[in-house]
């Protein structure tokens, strides 16, 4: 149970895949101008990475290892992952067409977000067992989630700052950003023995 | 056509979530908006942006379809800015995912723990999945039902108004 917990804390918070990997960059600018949007962002990035990654696991184990395809990994997990999205997309309109029109517009950029196929593939470097994937994809999309929202928070108040007009808008946005990069710099220390 | 469920109003300090709408066609009462969206990242025009365009297709939009009481007023072609609460999108969020992710993971830790088998922890999280979303499937209608996820009239848009996830 130990192992699992440290694999959580390291893939949330001290390998976030913002702030430490550098994926998912383009949702992390364009979906955090409001909080309640970046909330609706994550959610949606945290099931479809949690997913696409257990189907992921299930094509890696059951068809590419053991008919020696591994040189199609990377092309197979873009197509589960599209389908992930799809899958999703037909299920939130079948359970509910009020949430499709809220939710809806939040999943065509998960199929471009690198973060889902960064995801994937860290998963099979690590080797991991299903559940042990399961979780560290949960994990890493929970820690996706958490920056997003952060920074929206943050966003949310240097709207109403008195920025300098050299720095205001995107400028201020990285300058925040990699500040927040610094200060999960210090997660680094977790689980050090 | 069913009936519909009245928008929630919002409290004088509660944010909302705006949306730019077009009418598509009117029917009696009921008018039929179709979200307007620009590039699928808000705020992204950049044109190297692999997203952009994905989520403007016809099919994607026609899907996304709603309907309006309560404005006779309004004519086909109109633009509308319509919004819903900021609690309301976090609640549609929860249910539409969170739910489904909680059941498929419980059913995966008790599949593990009893059998200690990926095959059969595989199984089980796929068959958790699916029963979570029945279960969120029935929450969802709760959440309709109580008007909830109704988009709201706020105002007509602005000439140049653009859609913006703000």
């Amino acid at each position: 149970m130990q192992d699992y917990i440290y694999l959580m804390l390291s893939a949330a918070l001290v390998n976030n895949v913002i702030l430490a990997r550098f994926l998912g960059l383009c949702s992390f600018m364009g979906v955090t101008t409001r909080v309640d949007t970046a909330v609706g962002m994550g959610l949606a990035t945290t099931f479809v990475i949690t997913v696409s990654s257990m189907l992921n696991w299930a094509v890696e184990a059951y068809l590419l290892k053991p008919y020696d395809l591994l040189y199609l990994r990377t092309v197979t997990f873009i197509l589960v992952i599209a389908a992930a999205v799809q899958f999703t997309e037909m299920t939130v309109r079948k359970i509910s067409p009020p949430l499709f029109q809220m939710l809806g517009i939040y999943l065509p950029l998960i199929t471009t977000n690198c973060a889902v196929l960064g995801v994937a593939l860290l998963l099979v470097e690590g080797k991991m067992g299903f559940l042990a994937s399961v979780l560290f994809a949960l994990a890493s999309s929970l820690g996706y989630s958490l920056v997003m929202v952060l920074f929206a928070g943050l966003r949310e108040r240097l709207a109403l700052a008195d920025v300098p007009p050299l720095f205001a808008g995107p400028p201020i946005g990285f300058i925040v950003a990699s500040l927040l990069a610094l200060a999960f710099m210090g997660f680094a220390g977790i689980g050090a023995h | 056509m069913p009936d519909l469920p009245e928008p929630i109003p919002a409290g004088p300090d509660e944010s909302l979530v705006e949306g730019v709408a077009r009418v598509v066609s009117v029917d009696g009462a009921v008018a039929w908006l179709e979200p307007e969206q620009g590039p699928s990242c808000a705020g992204c025009t950049s044109q190297g942006c692999g997203a952009r365009g994905l989520g403007t297709v016809a099919s994607r939009l026609a899907a996304r379809r709603f309907p309006l009481t309560g404005h006779p007023d309004l004519r086909v072609g109109d633009r509308v800015v319509v919004g819903v609460r900021g609690d309301a999108l976090l609640k549609a969020a929860l249910t539409a995912y969170a739910l489904p992710l909680v059941a498929m993971l419980g059913a995966g830790v008790l599949a593990q723990t009893l059998a200690g088998n990926d095959g059969v922890t595989l199984a089980a999280s796929v068959a958790g999945l699916l029963l979570g979303l029945g279960v969120a499937r029935f929450w969802a209608g709760g959440l309709t039902a109580r008007g909830i996820t109704t988009p709201r009239f706020l105002r007509r848009a602005g000439f140049g108004q653009s859609c913006r996830l703000t």
